[in-house]
């Protein structure tokens, strides 16, 4: 029994191990590509990783390309859109979890129903209304259709019902008004559901294509996710300078997820998926 | 008097909040699917001015398209498999992450996690490089001679293997979600009662998992169904035909070719199938649970 135990330690261990190299090989790979020379990379017949011996094609893609620039303009965009949209989320999960209405569970079937609605339908609409509205090549056109989030919405409703009502009416009772009330109380307790929707949210604001590079013209405005399509396209064999760049256009959400990753892990867990 | 306090009691934060949300979601959800439906009956070009009703012309037109036909069985082929083998590869994960016979549990929930904190179109292009016959990895590794996105038997099983190899960190964390949640006192049972490893799993964590396992299947079916951006980056389509999905279809025919019609009328048929399959699954677990 002993024996058998051990050899079974043994064998999923070393599966958990392969999967993990599996998925962190790509990444090493990259990583190490991004300090090798061009010549180095395409070397028929090299080792799997190539020797990381330069750091010329970080300083080559900046000279190229203002990468710089547009990795700041991603930044930007990414933060404003996160925190209003984290606001938006709560304030609306909020009301929507401790009010009653009318039209209350007509106008919660519409938020929801975002999330199953492909952004296929409303793109080109869309497009048009920000042709009509002349917010093209602006930043309005990133971020005021982007300033809710149902599954946001979602997430917060259910994270706040569980608050307790008692809670609400002794400080009701206290005097607080509502809108003490969801400042003071609600976001303070909503950490957890905070970080979760910090870490979605900014990832897929951050790996947006296609609605800015539809929306912006300029190259001084343009984010990064458009960008990196760009260079490779003015570049296309420089791959030196391609692994640079996408070395650093990974790094933003890394951090992101770093500081967020221990309350988003208990999200998860109590979360969603039931 | 009264009328002014009254009117002061109806600017609260409920009543503001719910005015926005009516007035937002009119804008930028209604109008604009109205509009798709609107539009998808008419001849649309925004480049020369051109908006002509043609009563149902487009579905027509889209429905006897060969390539519109192409791309959804490569869509239900992309769909089928990346659903499939990222629940498989997610649950497995997760059974290994949660068994106790395994270490350093948190360590590897967050490296599982990497790719997919990792931006689509960064791991597009990884992934690009990694199947580039000259010095990609892949071949490097397996000593294979594969011109993977090059060739039109390889070209969509490469996408496939990158969008798993993105997702299935994803689905692991949802499905341990799942197992931490399940009652500790049935698998205490089953071990009196001697049950073996897969016994175990195929009698008591599987049948309690079904609402994670249906969760991860559902909203991965509306993802992948929706996929277009490795498509973009990695093949464009190509070579030929052979990995135009649906929705790179929608991109393509909206703004490649400016026939805003014709696209509206395509996602409205996706939506149409997206809807059925949704409700589709949802029937099709609930018969199984009563027969059970």
């Amino acid at each position: 029994m002993n024996e058998k135990n051990k050899a079974k330690v043994m064998i999923y261990n070393l599966f958990l191990i392969l999967l993990a190299l599996v998925t962190i090989v790509p990444f090493i790979w990259m990583f190490l590509s991004s300090f090798a020379p061009n010549s180095e990379i395409v070397k028929i017949g090299g080792s799997f990783f190539p020797t990381p011996t330069t750091l010329d094609n970080y300083m080559n893609i900046q000279e190229k390309f203002d990468f710089m620039r547009m990795f700041l303009n991603s930044l930007l965009i990414s933060i404003v859109i996160t925190a209003i949209v984290i606001y938006t989320s709560a304030l609306i999960g909020f009301i929507f979890a401790k009010f009653n209405f009318r039209g209350k569970s007509l106008l919660f079937g519409v938020i929801l129903s975002t999330m199953m609605l492909p952004w296929a339908v409303t793109i080109i609409p869309k497009y048009e209304m920000m042709e009509v509205f002349g917010w093209m090549n602006s930043y309005k056109s990133l971020i005021i259709p982007a300033m809710t989030s149902g599954f946001g919405i979602y997430m917060f409703r259910q994270a706040i019902e569980q608050i307790s009502d008692e809670m609400m009416e002794a400080a009701r009772i206290d005097g607080a008004s509502d809108f003490f009330i969801f400042h003071r109380i609600i976001l303070p307790m909503s950490r957890n559901t905070i970080s979760s929707l910090a870490i979605f949210q900014f990832l897929w604001c951050w790996e947006d294509f296609l609605w800015p590079y539809l929306m912006i013209n300029d190259d001084s405005k343009q984010l990064l996710s458009v960008g990196l399509r760009l260079f490779n396209g003015q570049y296309d064999t420089d791959y030196g300078g391609l692994f640079a760049a996408t070395s650093i256009s990974i790094i933003p959400v890394v951090v992101i997820y770093l500081i967020f990753q221990k309350q988003f892990i208990a999200g998860v867990a109590t979360g969603s998926g039931k | 008097m009264q009328a002014t306090s009254k009117k002061l009691q109806f600017i609260n934060l409920k009543n503001i909040t719910i005015l926005f949300v009516i007035v937002y979601f009119s804008i930028f959800l209604i109008y604009p699917i109205y509009k798709a439906f609107a539009g998808s009956l008419h001849d649309w070009n925004p480049m020369i001015d051109q908006y002509d009703f043609v009563g149902l012309d487009n579905f027509k037109n889209v429905l006897s398209d060969k390539l519109f036909w192409k791309s959804m069985s490569n869509t239900v082929f992309f769909t089928t498999f990346s659903v499939f083998f990222r629940i498989v590869c997610g649950l497995g994960l997760a059974l290994l992450i949660h068994s106790k016979l395994t270490r350093a549990r948190s360590f590897f929930q967050g490296l599982f996690y990497m790719p997919t904190i990792t931006p689509i179109v960064a791991v597009s292009f990884v992934w690009t490089w990694m199947f580039n016959p000259q010095f990609g990895l892949i071949n490097k590794v397996f000593n294979l001679d594969i011109n993977w996105l090059n060739d039109t038997k390889y070209a969509l099983p490469a996408i496939i293997l990158m969008t798993i190899w993105k997702d299935f960190g994803y689905a692991a964390v949802i499905f341990l979600g799942g197992l931490m949640s399940l009652p500790e006192e049935v698998f205490e049972a089953s071990n009196i009662d001697g049950a073996t490893g897969w016994q175990r799993f195929r009698y008591i964590t599987w049948p309690l998992l079904k609402p994670t396992t249906l969760f991860v299947a559902i909203t991965s079916l509306i993802t992948y169904f929706q996929a277009y951006i490795q498509i973009l980056i990695m093949t464009e389509g190509g070579p030929g035909t052979s990995t135009y999905v649906i929705s790179y279809l929608i991109y393509d025919e909206a703004f490649v070719n400016y026939n805003f019609g014709s696209a509206s009328a395509m996602s409205i048929l996706l939506f149409i199938v997206i809807g059925i399959l949704t409700i589709l699954m949802f029937k099709v677990t609930k018969e199984r649970e009563k027969t059970i």
